[in-house]
């Protein structure tokens, strides 16, 4: 089935369709700022400004047959630097969508009809009645872990609940005792929430695959999950493609969301800032240095300068103002590590590590112990580019040294820590 | 046969010497070398640096002339037909239209189908809707229209392919930057015509039986070297916009009589709208002004309203040179687009011929004409050849085309073949092809040259990007050496703002904004002294 045939685009009449009139490819100024700080240029001898002007130029055929739209990311660094704001990646969307499903890099495709076959939405496949159980038996484990947490609740389709928090198939699938670290915090600070069994799920492969009926049909279920519990805000986990496509989805759709799309790092800042969550960085008595890692999706894509503020004021509390050190460029300008846009299952790992190369690179001139990746594509890619460029450093999700902080991080819920911090702030009775 | 001669003045030797490397003079070579004739083809510039390189590149059906000269526009459709045959390579056959808007003249529209009738060209009436689903960027107050078999012709790789096959066929040479400047004479003939090389400032003798004038809107200028004074040409100064990506399918043509911004013609990738028609006294200093641009623009919205929005990025201009009949209308464009073959033999010449006037769709038939003229003389019995014999087009020689870089790039997926030109996506291994190989290649080629015979320059950016780059590589490859890169580089790009600046609004605007931050900012050029100007070519 490898020999279907790939539709022919014309990319310049689509660029003039879907892009505004001061932003399309005819606005051009071939200056290249797109392509340089593309981490994806290159590879079949392609890149941003080669897109464009092979568009200009009418090489359509070449254009919907190269490989290097599943290179791309979609990070849209390069319609942020772009000084006439073109953005790149609508028309690698198109072309994504173009390709025969057949032809498409299988591992995304097959993460989108996982998605599509239950109302979980999840890509790994976990069904609803899986999902309650899961978290049911996790709860049970917890309570009976530790006695601070023998009345802790994970609520499931509570109505009316005030966060509608959603949650990333990852870790009931693979690694469950990565839940808990999140109960907690919002245990800490009484958070009125709840999952649900439908809709939960966070990541959206439908997105990457270009098939925008996919994407919307994903995010529709979810929307509907939230309106029916009638809770007030939608809460993404720490991840960086669900928030964004939950929060385009609904305004590229035009779907009736009556809640708030908001990220849980700007409620981790939030609590901080009220006193509700009192983390310090005294357990870092050994100065170790921690970077943090802008998800393009949720920092350049979508929220911006808020939320990369959010960040940084989390992380310094957390480990102290002089061990943070940041990546150069951060925040919107910041390079996206390539484990975006579906890259990590498109099975091209070796564009995939050669792509992060630069990101590691980044990471390396820090010289810090750890990287905080509020997203899990992140956190895979940076932990992946680790072991292979043998990199020296741990990459941690925000929830997990935040209950450190608060010396309530279980011991079975280090995993990602190095040896350094694996025996800070365990609990007395349990240590 | 060829060396120095005594006095240190380089000498050649050929059967006949062409002045004028237009379209007609690289005409006259290919047709005279298809009948066996060694040729020497000299221009003071450089290939197409007149009218051959300032026009539309249209391949006229006819149609514009159906209604004023009926002569011209059959002989443009019988000659259309034979470059369709023979040289496919250089011709887009993206058909044209010929419409009419509100408030042209009805009874003009109504009479086109039996003026085109009488030159036996092929028109099909079209509704307004016809019309506009040909052609949706047509204005929608359309009121009359027709479809002919208008085409396309890249001017530049005609030019390239006849000196190409010229040298091929019977060892030919083309010397650019060679200018005539004196005729030795003796008993009537012709025997030396004494040159000098613009770029060195060394004289060249050059000896032949035969002397052909192609100089286009220079031609009277030549044939006055020679002492002939029966040669008049009215100077008609035209210029054109370009558009930064192609807006039509086919040539669009206001139906109405011929005026200003009334033609619309795809060049490949871009656009071409013109042109104005203005008499001038002067061929010095002839470049767009934004007076023009306002005209043609003005007129070309009433036809194509897009054109309001659209980003141009250069003007161009090129002088028509028109044949001035005694007594004849001075509006040149009332007057004829006919050509003449001067045989000089009243002035007391007898092998010396001039060939004035015509137009690009017809330049081979004026080749032909000549061609017979001195083969005759020269006692040559071969008849032309160019009506049958296919036009081949040197591998060297192919740089030109839109679109051929980026596909020939793609294809080889070459990584070590890196991009010089990003806009056109002209690869190193291009500008070292046409740099060792293409017709007129030669040691130190400038800028200018190298972009004569590619897309080098020719898109959005207009070589803020490219100049530096492709100036950086041939020093790389000890093309150039000292200061002369530089020295090209601010040849080259001057030369292009000279065009860029009449049409310096919208989107056009940043561009050059960055591209003055590069070449005067970064590079200084703007600090750098001058040289001498070879401008006034108008390639677009």
């Amino acid at each position: 089935m490898q020999d279907t045939k790939t539709p022919v685009i014309d990319f310049q009449a689509k660029a003039h369709d879907l892009l505004p009139d001061n932003a399309s490819y005819d606005s051009c100024l071939s200056c290249g700022l797109c392509s340089s700080g593309c981490p994806a240029s290159g590879f079949y001898g392609m890149d941003p400004r080669r897109f464009i002007r092979m568009a200009m130029l009418g090489l359509n055929e070449e254009l919907s047959n190269t490989p290097w739209v599943w290179t791309c990311t979609l990070c849209q660094r390069c319609a942020y630097v772009c000084p006439m704001s073109i953005d790149v990646s609508v028309l690698v969307g198109l072309a994504r969508g173009n390709w025969p499903k057949d032809k498409k890099p299988q591992g995304i495709v097959r993460s989108c009809e996982a998605q599509m076959r239950f109302p979980s939405t999840s890509a790994m496949g976990v069904m609803p009645d899986d999902f309650v159980e899961i978290v049911e038996e996790a709860v049970e484990e917890l309570r009976e872990e530790d006695d601070r947490f023998k009345t802790i609740e994970a609520p499931m389709d509570k109505k009316g609940a005030y966060f509608f928090i959603n949650q990333n198939s990852r870790e009931p699938a693979t690694e469950p005792e990565e839940l808990a670290p999140l109960w907690k915090i919002f245990d800490y600070v009484g958070a009125d929430w709840t999952y649900a069994s439908k809709g939960w799920a966070a990541e959206n492969f439908c997105m990457f695959t270009g098939d925008d009926d996919a994407w919307k049909e994903m995010v529709k279920q979810r929307v509907d999950a939230v309106n029916e519990l009638g809770c007030k805000v939608w809460v993404n986990t720490e991840c960086g493609h669900s928030f964004y496509t939950l929060w385009k989805g609904v305004e590229r759709f035009g779907l009736q969301a009556d809640f708030e799309a908001a990220s849980l790092i700007s409620y981790y800042a939030l609590w901080i800032r009220e006193g509700k969550l009192p983390v310090n960085s005294d357990w870092n008595t050994k100065g170790l240095k921690f970077t943090v890692q802008d998800p393009c999706q949720l920092v350049r894509k979508s929220i911006g300068d808020p939320v990369a503020d959010d960040l940084r004021y989390v992380a310094k509390k957390l480990v102290g103002d002089e061990n943070f050190i940041d990546m150069q460029p951060c925040r919107s300008a910041n390079y996206c590590c390539g484990g975006g846009g579906g890259f990590l299952q498109a099975g091209m790992n070796e564009q995939r590590l050669a792509y992060g190369k630069r990101k590691f690179d980044q990471i390396t001139a820090t010289e810090v112990d750890y990287v905080l990746t509020p997203c899990h594509n992140c956190h895979s890619q940076i932990t992946d580019l680790c072991d292979h460029h043998d990199g020296g450093y741990q990459v941690i999700h925000f929830w997990t040294l935040i209950c450190l902080s608060l010396g309530i991080l279980g011991k079975n819920e280090r995993r990602y820590l190095g040896p350094d911090l694996a025996g800070i702030g365990l609990p007395k009775d349990v240590s | 046969m060829n060396g120095p001669d005594p006095t240190g003045t380089k000498t050649f030797e050929t059967e006949v010497l062409i002045i004028g490397g237009g379209v007609t003079g690289t005409g006259v070579m290919r047709d005279l070398a298809l009948r066996g004739v060694n040729c020497l083809l000299i221009d003071r510039k450089d290939l197409n640096a007149g009218a051959s390189g300032g026009n539309h590149g249209l391949l006229h059906s006819g149609g514009r002339y159906a209604s004023t000269d009926w002569e011209t526009a059959a002989e443009c459709r019988a000659e259309a037909e034979i470059l369709k045959n023979t040289a496919k390579d250089s011709l887009d056959e993206c058909g044209g239209i010929f419409a009419a808007v509100d408030g042209d003249d009805p009874d003009f529209a109504a009479r086109f189908p039996e003026h085109c009738a009488k030159a036996g060209i092929p028109c099909r009436p079209l509704s307004p809707a016809e019309a506009r689903a040909l052609e949706p960027s047509l204005s929608d107050k359309v009121f009359a229209a027709y479809a002919v078999d208008d085409a396309t012709v890249d001017p530049f790789r005609i030019t390239l392919g006849n000196v190409n096959h010229a040298q091929h066929l019977t060892d030919s040479v083309y010397l650019p930057h060679t200018e005539a400047i004196d005729f030795e004479i003796a008993n009537g003939t012709i025997t030396s015509v004494l040159c000098r090389d613009m770029r060195t400032g060394d004289g060249v003798r050059i000896r032949a039986k035969q002397v052909v004038n192609t100089a286009g809107a220079w031609a009277m200028n030549v044939a006055k070297l020679a002492g002939c004074a029966d040669v008049a040409v009215l100077y008609a100064k035209g210029t054109l916009i370009i558009s930064n990506a192609r807006m039509s399918n086919g040539v669009i043509n206001r139906l109405r009589a011929p005026g200003d911004g009334d033609i619309l013609v795809p060049g490949g990738t871009v656009s071409l709208l013109g042109t104005s028609s203005d008499n001038i006294d002067s061929l010095d200093n002839v470049r767009p002004t934004i007076e023009e641009v306002d005209r043609i623009l003005r007129e070309g919205i009433g036809m194509v309203p897009s054109l309001e929005h659209t980003r141009f990025i250069r003007a161009f201009s090129g002088v028509r040179p028109l044949l001035q009949a005694s007594g004849a209308d001075v509006d040149g464009r009332k007057a004829s687009r006919g050509f003449r073959l001067f045989d000089h033999e009243d002035q007391g010449l007898s092998n010396f011929a001039s060939l004035v006037g015509g137009k690009l769709t017809t330049y081979r038939l004026m080749a032909e004409k000549t061609g017979d003229l001195v083969a005759r003389r020269m006692g040559n019995t071969a008849s032309c050849k160019t009506a049958t014999t296919s036009l081949p087009t040197g591998e060297a020689d192919r740089w030109t085309e839109p679109g051929f870089a980026p596909r020939y790039w793609y294809k080889r997926n070459d990584p070590t073949d890196a991009i010089l030109c990003e806009c056109e996506m002209v690869p190193q291994s291009g500008v070292d092809a046409i740099a060792a190989d293409a017709v007129g290649a030669e040691k130190h080629m400038t800028l200018r040259a190298i972009a004569l015979r590619s897309r080098i320059g020719k898109g959005s950016c207009q070589g803020s990007f490219c100049a530096a780059r492709v100036t950086s590589h041939l020093y790389e490859r000890d093309v150039y050496e000292c200061g002369e890169g530089r020295e090209h580089m601010r040849d080259f790009v001057s030369e292009r703002f000279k065009g860029v600046r009449p049409v310096l609004w919208g989107k056009q605007m940043p561009q050059m904004e960055l591209a003055e931050a590069l070449h005067c900012g970064l590079m200084g050029l703007d600090l750098q002294g001058t040289r001498d100007d070879e401008s006034g070519d108008g390639t677009p």
